[in-house]
């Protein structure tokens, strides 16, 4: 750069020189500069293009972002689709809840303050909104919503991205509708052959032979068989279509135990194995379903006889614990360790592969050792099981070795 | 006072179980009075000649066992009947919905015959005396 010392001792034409030396100088960096320029704005461009490209590509989900009120700013070809309106009429012209059954979003506590507070305290969130589109159609989507920043990383509005799931949704409550039908359908057969066959049996007047009598049993404990299948089957289907519900009640659940223990007897006694019942003497009483926790223990026991061979021992251990903080289930009170109710049935059993134990929870779902051995079922008593206890907040381990046997652990808070 | 027998009303669209029940309401000690095969004759028998006691399949055609339990409770004439309801059914939240149609009892199918007559006996204990 000049400085004033040259400008006073230079010659004119000298200074001319220089000036001219300098212009060009400053020319060949502004054109240099300018060239950055163009590189850095085609990259710009590129990106922004390949930004629009990836997101006018989706078509089956609909992204939709919006300013920090809820104004549409962005509205891809997959909103378009879902809520048959083009991105002209709806960018800066409209809110993300003009879009939302209104509803619903009012029970959710209304405004864009209802579809975004889990996402503010999550970071994100995931979850089914009934979405209006334009010619009044209910679309049940399943909406992920995240926050959006801008360039210096301040918060800048919201990203809606929704995966259409009507017909989804359609189905499963088909599913649940058709099991419904099929279990009522079923159960009223089953109601004729039970009443018919307990006027048999229980007929003062027509005593029956013990062979008879022993022929009626045999098919009233097949009907009871599919009855509990029926049952099973529908309890399944409305844990699937959330339409479970647990009637909440104090109960003990020492006697829930002594109660599947004297279910299990005859059944144990016949296949020549040992039920030995250790419970709390002055009970333990626990909030729950007192006929789903019966129907947990009955299917735990009713298991552990099943796949236990002759000469075989079931062991029902019902205690008090504490759940320490890390999760450790401990006999002793500890300081903040929350009290909770031990239920282990241990059995001297077949046993399970311990690469199967992940999938035992499963509906339907059969370990090797069962199929092998042919040990009757199918595959429902765990997954309700299951099902029962994490409803009731509580969890269900297993602790097996293949031909020594299992141990079912329920937890539940007390 | 009525005496003798109390009357009973059976209403099941299935045959069988409605001759099941009709027997059970006899081994009770009662008479049926009127049998019916949907919901709007279950009505109209009770109407006509009301019961002490109606035993009502919930999943009847034409109206279900709770419409016609709030029918009867409804209209003055019939509100006194007693209503057992008998469905196959069975979860706390179909127990509730009978027991708020105004239903006295409830009883899921397959009921025990057994547990059926003593149910009815239960519900007919005024009616006799």
């Amino acid at each position: 750069m000049t400085t004033t010392d040259d400008v006073r001792t230079a010659t004119p034409e000298v200074e001319l020189e220089r000036l001219r030396a300098e212009n060009a100088a400053l020319l060949a960096q502004m054109q240099h500069r300018d060239g950055e320029l163009e590189v850095a704005t085609r990259m710009l461009q590129a990106r922004a293009q390949t930004m629009t490209s990836v997101i006018d590509a989706v078509t089956e989900q609909s992204i939709i972002g919006t300013d920090v009120d809820g104004v549409i700013r962005v509205w891809n070809p997959g909103a378009e689709k879902l809520l048959g309106l083009p991105r002209a009429d709806v960018v800066r012209r409209r809110s993300i809840t003009d879009f939302h059954l209104p509803e619903e979003l009012e029970a959710a506590g209304g405004g864009l303050a209802a579809l975004v507070r889990a996402a503010q305290e999550h970071g994100s969130d995931v979850r089914d909104w009934t979405y209006l589109a334009a010619g009044g159609e209910e679309l049940t989507v399943s909406v992920a919503v995240t926050p959006r920043t801008d360039d210096t990383g301040a918060h800048a509005g919201w990203n809606f991205v929704g995966t259409d799931m009507t017909e989804v949704r359609a189905t499963e409550r088909m599913k649940d509708q058709f099991v419904s039908l099929i279990s009522h359908e079923l159960r009223t057969p089953l109601s004729s052959i039970l009443g018919y066959l307990e006027l048999v049996l229980d007929d003062p007047d027509q005593p029956l032979t013990d062979e008879q009598r022993q022929y009626l049993g045999t098919v009233e404990r097949n009907a009871q068989r599919l009855l509990r299948l029926v049952g099973d089957l529908l309890f399944t289907a409305q844990v699937d279509a959330g339409r479970f519900s647990l009637q909440p009640e104090d109960v003990d659940l020492a006697a829930v135990v002594r109660a599947a223990e004297e279910t299990a007897r005859v059944t144990a006694a016949t296949a020549g194995v040992e039920l030995v019942v250790d419970v709390p003497d002055g009970g333990l009483p626990v909030r729950g379903d007192a006929v789903r926790l019966g129907q947990a223990s009955d299917n735990l026991v009713a298991n552990a006889v099943k796949f236990t061979p002759r000469g075989g021992r079931v062991t029902l251990t019902l205690r008090a614990a504490w759940r320490t903080a890390d999760g450790t289930v401990v006999p002793e009170e500890q300081p903040d360790a929350v009290p909770v109710a031990r239920l282990a049935v241990t059995d001297t059993g077949i046993g399970i592969p311990a690469g199967e134990q992940a999938q035992l929870f499963a509906r339907f779902f059969r370990a090797s050792t069962a199929r092998r051995n042919a040990v009757p079922g199918v595959g429902l008593g765990l997954a309700i099981t299951k099902a029962i206890t994490t409803a009731h907040g509580g969890t269900l381990e297993l602790d097996s070795a293949e031909g020594r046997g299992t141990t079912f652990t329920l937890t539940l808070p007390r | 006072m009525p005496t003798g027998p109390a009357r009973v009303l059976v209403a099941d669209d299935e045959d069988d179980i409605r001759a099941l029940v009709c027997l059970a309401v006899r081994r009770a000690g009662c008479t049926v009075v009127a049998e019916a095969a949907d919901g709007p004759r279950a009505l109209t028998a009770a109407r006509t000649d009301p019961p002490d006691l109606a035993v009502l399949d919930v999943s009847m055609p034409g109206a279900t066992g709770l419409e016609v339990c709030a029918a009867l409770r409804a209209a003055p004439a019939t509100a006194a009947v007693r209503v057992l309801l008998l469905s196959a059914g069975a979860s706390p939240d179909d127990v509730a919905g009978g027991l708020a149609a105004g239903a006295d009892d409830y009883l899921a199918k397959p009921f025990s015959v057994a547990g059926l007559v003593a149910r009815v006996r239960e519900l007919t204990s005024g009616a006799t005396a």
